[in-house]
């Protein structure tokens, strides 16, 4: 905790009664937070770069470190107590159907608590989303969405900055590069490619890297991205999203939609679980209603709009309380179907409990998915065993999780052979690049993520409500600088919500013919009545500064 | 003094220290700054499932009850769940334990068998060249960063060289029977050399430099000059009567250099991707794990308050002028 | 101003002379005038940081508009040291960084040596009961792992530089507190001191005139050790990613340099020196402290 000291607090006061009322129209230091550099260094790059470029307007800004866990105390929970943030939204393939982006960053019903930290209320925008939400044809849909990022790009609720590109590489001479799927939003890690990729020789072990421990292996607890890579491929879903970003049958063999709020999906036959016993509708109707039954609160967001589940032989129906455009992707490629006879004692001895369904852990997970459970070395490495018998049995063995916390060492790795497969990558690209050009055996690929990066203005403070102070602080950096400074080329340039990589979604006009530059913003903020006084920028005439610090 | 005498005094003190160190751990971690809750980003916790979790973990009572229950849990071996893994804390950590325990014995063992060796050797060559030039080159050893020197044997052993793995204890997919069957194959060997390495590198300065000064301060005692007058070769004197003498003081320092030891295994179980306590140690309070990183860092407190109680043991047994305070 | 008493030139060297007679400084070992003047480079650099520094440390450098000074090799475009991956000035740094080490040092010396003598002295003096719970409060000190104490001061206190010092503080003063207690110990019974007693001196006079100047040298030499133990522990603690972001410092540049892959890119530039300069400022500390060999390994002079 620092402490001012008696000096400084003598010279405040000081200045404080020697100062005119006039300069209380100039704007208050204004603050940006990042997390450490060793943690996030392209955040903490940009963020300087940007402080840099607002401190020509005649800002001081003051750039302020905190680690996450103090950064999500200061911002996420104490929502008007901050200026602007370096911020992120995490790619994922359930992020291919944009309505969960467009939606809880920016509708007013998330401002409170929800996605929607930075205050964002524009009843235009509102009207918009929700539109979208129900309109289940995809061109009418298409269109409401691209006409919500084109609202965005005009008002620049945010200052968005860029899609990162994620990289990984994999070793060629052990795997076919033909087999290996580069899913559109999300790179070659990804479900498909343990599928389908194809030994050359003698290894047939997918062997990859992690550099955070696994945390649980838990189909009702969303307990961190490496754990996800694993209950993917243990447990099936009743769709999966595809390698185009669009919803597909996965478990369920085909689906109908009856009514706007009626949908039959016709499960698979001859689905069996790893422990020998089939699969049958039952379990299906259970896994949804496990994650509704209050002790998998991750997952109850997800069936929250189903009213009703009802059998016919191989068919369940969902009843859904509205029309849910996104019903498919939110819901039915998220849920995992678990095994009744195992986690029907489970969630009944949870429901007498205090704790829920995410503090027990099977010692051998069961699922029906195309990998079984095979070990599990603490903070070591987890081994997957290819199931035969599964209706899309993976090409491989086994799949081999190791943890390596030292990026040095995964590169190492993938040099000497000992993990064919570089799936978690955090350090500097150019080196990915260069050990691939030096080793023919090594492929690097490099895709556009679906999430990206942004600083976020706060709402809530003036000067951050006034649309025009916001699009000249957005337009004074050039998003190359950027990418060229922070990301070494390694990202594109963002000016919407919703990637490129969504080709379907994104509406290009909002990157292209994007202006930039320090003369603009300067221009752009006299427009709007700001003036430089003695360096300083102040607000327009009549406004004063509310928030002094 | 009697020896059982000896022996309670320093089991009553262990305790005491015991005690307060779980005293200041408690403290510690309930006194930070935020709320362990703040991890949990998940906008769909409502403010009551926000506070059924706090019920559950007990952040709701007052401090001073909570200590109590704290203590209370700790007698019966509950220390409590973790909040991400939610699974039982001291299961977790006495499952990481063996893996840093025998990183750090087999380490010291290695340095101090050289370090023993070595220091003798200097003692023997007192005044030369060779000593002139390895003291200090033994004292830079000393100063060095683990972490440093680990990341450097990695890339000449490991990138450069591939003579060892870069990281882990076993081949990815070798399975073992028991702990005891991976422990003894030539896997586990190759995959802790490295590690071993640095960790040995850094702590043999030690043993050494004690080795060499006991070795010079017995080697100018009477009962040598007197044996090399009675006509004894100057290698037996020394083998016989110098180091034996020498040795027992370096033993005694082995066990407080566990101690010392086991927090350079934060770092080179970092650097080497080792499954261990330390590692686990640095990850729990980076995720404000409250529960597990109490856990761990109890954990290795422990193993250096127990090393501690065996050092005083073996002092007030080889050395019959201990002096009570 | 106000007018001073003349003190005489040769007089006021006596008082010097004294006073570092007091400390007595090791001048007669070979090693340990190393150690010294490893010591006074340090100084120098920490010193004149502003005026050697080729830039600010904190810069972000382009070589072209939009293009950073990423990863230059030594020589190129005027950088001594070349660049990190984020395009900052390596050499300027370094130089900037020999400001930390010596700030956190010397302040956690400062600690170490002050609390582990007043500890010592007042524990070897005194005796009886305060003796007692002074000895306790060394053992839990001595059961506390240090490194894993300073990570979780790290996590608890906000990350900064000052968190090694006040680790150090609280727990590393317990070698220092025991063998200046031994010392005391011995000191109390000499002749002189009983005499002193007997005339009736205050008990902070004797301490004063005979305890502590003959406990000084002890103090100045685990002080010293101190320095590296700090530069060292700092180093670990950026390394694990708990350091102080707002200050440049070697343990930082190191991690930066492992986590930008620097070891894979063979920039040798940017992790040798740090690594170099924290050897060589931490031995210099051994080096002084070689004329007193016994200070190096925990006896256990109770």
């Amino acid at each position: 905790m620092k402490l001012p000291s008696i000096t400084t607090m003598f010279a405040a006061m000081l200045s404080y009664a020697v100062l005119t009322p006039a300069a209380a129209e100039e704007i208050r230091t204004i603050n940006i937070v990042t997390r450490p550099q060793a943690a996030q260094p392209a955040e903490f790059q940009f963020t300087q770069l940007i402080a840099q470029e607002w401190r020509k307007l005649g800002l001081d800004v003051n750039v302020q470190v905190m680690p996450w866990e103090q950064m999500i105390q200061e911002i996420w929970f104490s929502r008007d107590k901050w200026d602007t943030t370096a911020w992120q939204m995490v790619g994922r393939p359930e992020r291919s159907d944009p309505d969960e982006i467009v939606f809880n960053l920016f509708h007013s019903t998330t401002a409170a608590k929800g996605f929607n930290f930075i205050g964002y209320n524009n009843p235009e925008y509102d009207a918009l989303v929700e539109a979208q939400r129900v309109a289940l044809d995809p061109a009418v849909r298409r269109d409401l969405i691209r006409q919500a990022q084109t609202l965005l790009a005009e008002d620049q609720p945010n200052m968005m900055l860029a899609h990162p590109q994620s990289t990984y590489a994999f070793n060629n001479a052990v795997w076919d590069a033909a087999t290996i799927v580069d899913q559109s939003g999300i790179g070659i890690r990804n479900t498909w490619t343990y599928l389908e990729m194809e030994p050359l020789g003698d290894v047939t072990d997918i062997i990859l890297n992690s550099s955070d421990n696994v945390t649980a292996i838990n189909p009702l607890y969303i307990s961190g991205g490496t754990d996800s890579w694993i209950t993917e491929l243990v447990y099936d879903r009743l769709m999966r999203i595809g390698a185009d970003g669009l919803p597909q049958p996965w478990a369920a063999e085909s689906y109908e939609w009856i009514d706007d709020t009626t949908i039959t999906v016709t499960l698979r036959e001859g689905m069996m679980w790893h422990d020998g016993m089939p699969v049958t509708p039952e379990d299906v109707v259970f896994s949804f209603e496990a994650a509704g039954s209050g002790e998998a609160p991750m997952y109850g967001p997800f069936v929250g709009s189903i009213a009703d589940m009802s059998i016919d032989g191989m068919d369940i129906t969902f009843s859904l309380t509205e029309p849910s455009a996104p019903f498919l992707t939110a819901s039915l490629s998220k849920i995992n179907l678990i095994p009744m006879h195992i986690w029907e004692p489970v969630i009944a001895e949870q429901l007498t409990l205090e704790t829920n369904a995410e503090s027990f852990q099977e010692p051998a997970p069961i699922g029906s998915g195309p990998y079984r459970f095979g070990s599990w070395t603490l903070n070591e490495e987890v081994v997957l065993e290819a199931n035969a018998e599964h209706w899309a049995a993976p090409k491989a063995g086994r799949w081999i999780l190791r943890i390596v916390p030292n990026v040095e060492a995964a590169l190492g790795m993938l040099r000497s052979g000992e993990i064919n497969f570089l799936s978690d990558f955090p350090g500097d690209p150019t080196v990915v690049v260069a050990a691939a050009e030096e080793d023919p055996n090594l492929t690097a690929v490099f895709t556009v993520d679906i999430g990206f990066r942004y600083v976020a203005f706060n709402h809530r403070r003036p000067p951050f409500n006034d649309t025009a102070f916001r699009r000249a602080l957005s337009a004074s950096v050039d998003r190359r600088l950027i990418v060229g400074a922070a990301f070494r080329g390694f990202a594109v340039p963002s000016n919407s919500v919703v990637s490129p990589a969504l080709g379907f979604w994104h509406n290009e006009e909002t990157v292209e013919g994007m202006e930039a530059g320090v003369e603009l913003a300067q221009q752009m903020l006299a427009d709007a009545g700001y003036e430089v006084v003695d360096g300083r920028l102040n607000y327009p005439e009549g406004v004063s500064e509310t928030l002094g610090e | 003094m009697k020896a059982i005498t000896v022996i309670c005094a320093r089991l009553l003190q262990t305790a005491f220290v015991l005690l307060a160190v779980i005293t200041i751990l408690f403290f510690m971690f309930r006194l930070m700054p935020g709320s362990p809750l703040a991890a949990y980003i998940d906008p769909n916790f409502t403010p009551e499932q926000q506070a059924t979790l706090m019920a559950r973990f007990g952040l709701d009572q007052p401090l001073w009850k909570q200590y109590l229950i704290y203590l209370r849990n700790l007698l019966q071996g509950d220390l409590g769940e973790s909040f991400f893994y939610r699974q039982s804390v001291a299961e977790r950590v006495l499952a990481l334990l063996p893996n840093t325990l025998i990183l750090t014995f087999t380490s010291l063992i290695v340095a101090y068998i050289f370090g023993v060796l070595a220091g003798a050797y200097l003692a023997w060559k007192r005044g030369s060249v060779v000593e002139q030039i390895c003291l200090p080159l033994v004292l830079t050893t000393r100063a060095m960063p683990e972490f440093w020197l680990g990341m450097l044997l990695l890339a000449v052993f490991s990138f450069s060289l591939g003579w060892f793995p870069a990281g882990g204890t076993r081949e990815p997919g070798a399975e073992y029977g028991s702990i005891w069957a991976l422990y003894a194959s030539a896997d586990f060997w190759r995959h802790m050399a490295l590690p071993v390495l640095t960790l040995a590198i850094y702590s043999q300065g030690l043993p050494l430099l004690l080795m060499r000064s006991n070795m010079m301060d017995v080697m100018r005692e009477d009962f040598v000059t007197m044996a090399r007058i009675k006509g004894l070769s100057t290698f037996s004197v020394v083998i016989r009567h110098a180091a034996r003498n020498a040795l027992l003081p370096v033993m005694t320092s082995f066990a407080i250099a566990v101690g010392y030891q086991i927090q350079g295994n934060v770092v080179v179980e970092t650097v080497f991707s080792w499954p261990g306590l330390g590692r686990e140690l640095v990850r729990a309070v980076q995720t404000a794990d409250y529960p597990l990183a109490q856990g761990a860092f109890l954990m290795i407190a422990v193993v250096v308050i127990l090393m501690n109680l065996v050092a005083d043991l073996l002092y007030a047994a080889l050395d019959p002028r201990v002096t009570r305070d | 101003m106000f007018s001073r008493p003349k003190v005489s030139a040769s007089s006021r060297l006596a008082k010097l002379r004294r006073a570092l007679g007091a400390v007595r400084l090791p001048l007669h070992d070979p090693l340990a005038i190393i150690g010294l003047g490893i010591y006074a480079f340090f100084i120098v650099m920490a010193v004149f940081a502003p005026l050697i520094a080729t830039h600010d440390p904190n810069e972000i450098l382009f070589t072209s508009e939009f293009a950073l000074a990423a990863d230059l090799t030594p020589g190129t475009d005027g950088y001594i040291l070349g660049t990190t991956t984020l395009g900052r000035d390596i050499f300027s740094q370094i130089v900037w960084g020999a400001r930390s080490a010596l700030l956190i040092g010397l302040t956690a010396a400062f600690m170490v040596a002050l609390i582990g003598s007043i500890v010592g002295i007042v524990a070897g003096y005194f005796g009886g009961w305060v003796d007692m719970v002074l000895m306790r409060l060394a053992d839990v000190a001595f059961g506390i792992p240090f490194l894993p104490f300073v990570i979780v001061l790290a996590a608890f206190l906000e990350p900064s530089i000052w968190n090694v010092v006040i680790a150090m503080a609280l727990v590393l003063w317990r070698d220092t507190g025991r063998v200046i207690r031994s010392q005391t110990l011995t000191l109390r019974n000499r002749v002189y001191v009983e005499a002193a007693r007997v005339s009736g001196s205050s008990d902070f006079k004797i301490i004063l005139r005979h305890i502590a100047p003959n406990v000084l040298p002890l103090s100045f030499l685990y002080g010293s050790i101190a320095i590296g133990w700090a530069i060292l522990t700092e180093a670990s603690i950026s390394f694990l990613g708990f350091g102080d972001p707002d200050s440049i410092s070697w343990g930082y540049m190191l991690q930066d340099a492992f986590a930008s892959q620097a070891l894979s890119k063979g920039s040798y530039y940017w992790f040798v020196p740090p690594g170099f300069l924290i050897i060589l400022i931490v031995s210099a500390g051994f080096f002084i402290t070689r004329g007193y060999e016994q200070i190096l390994f925990p006896k256990l002079d109770r």
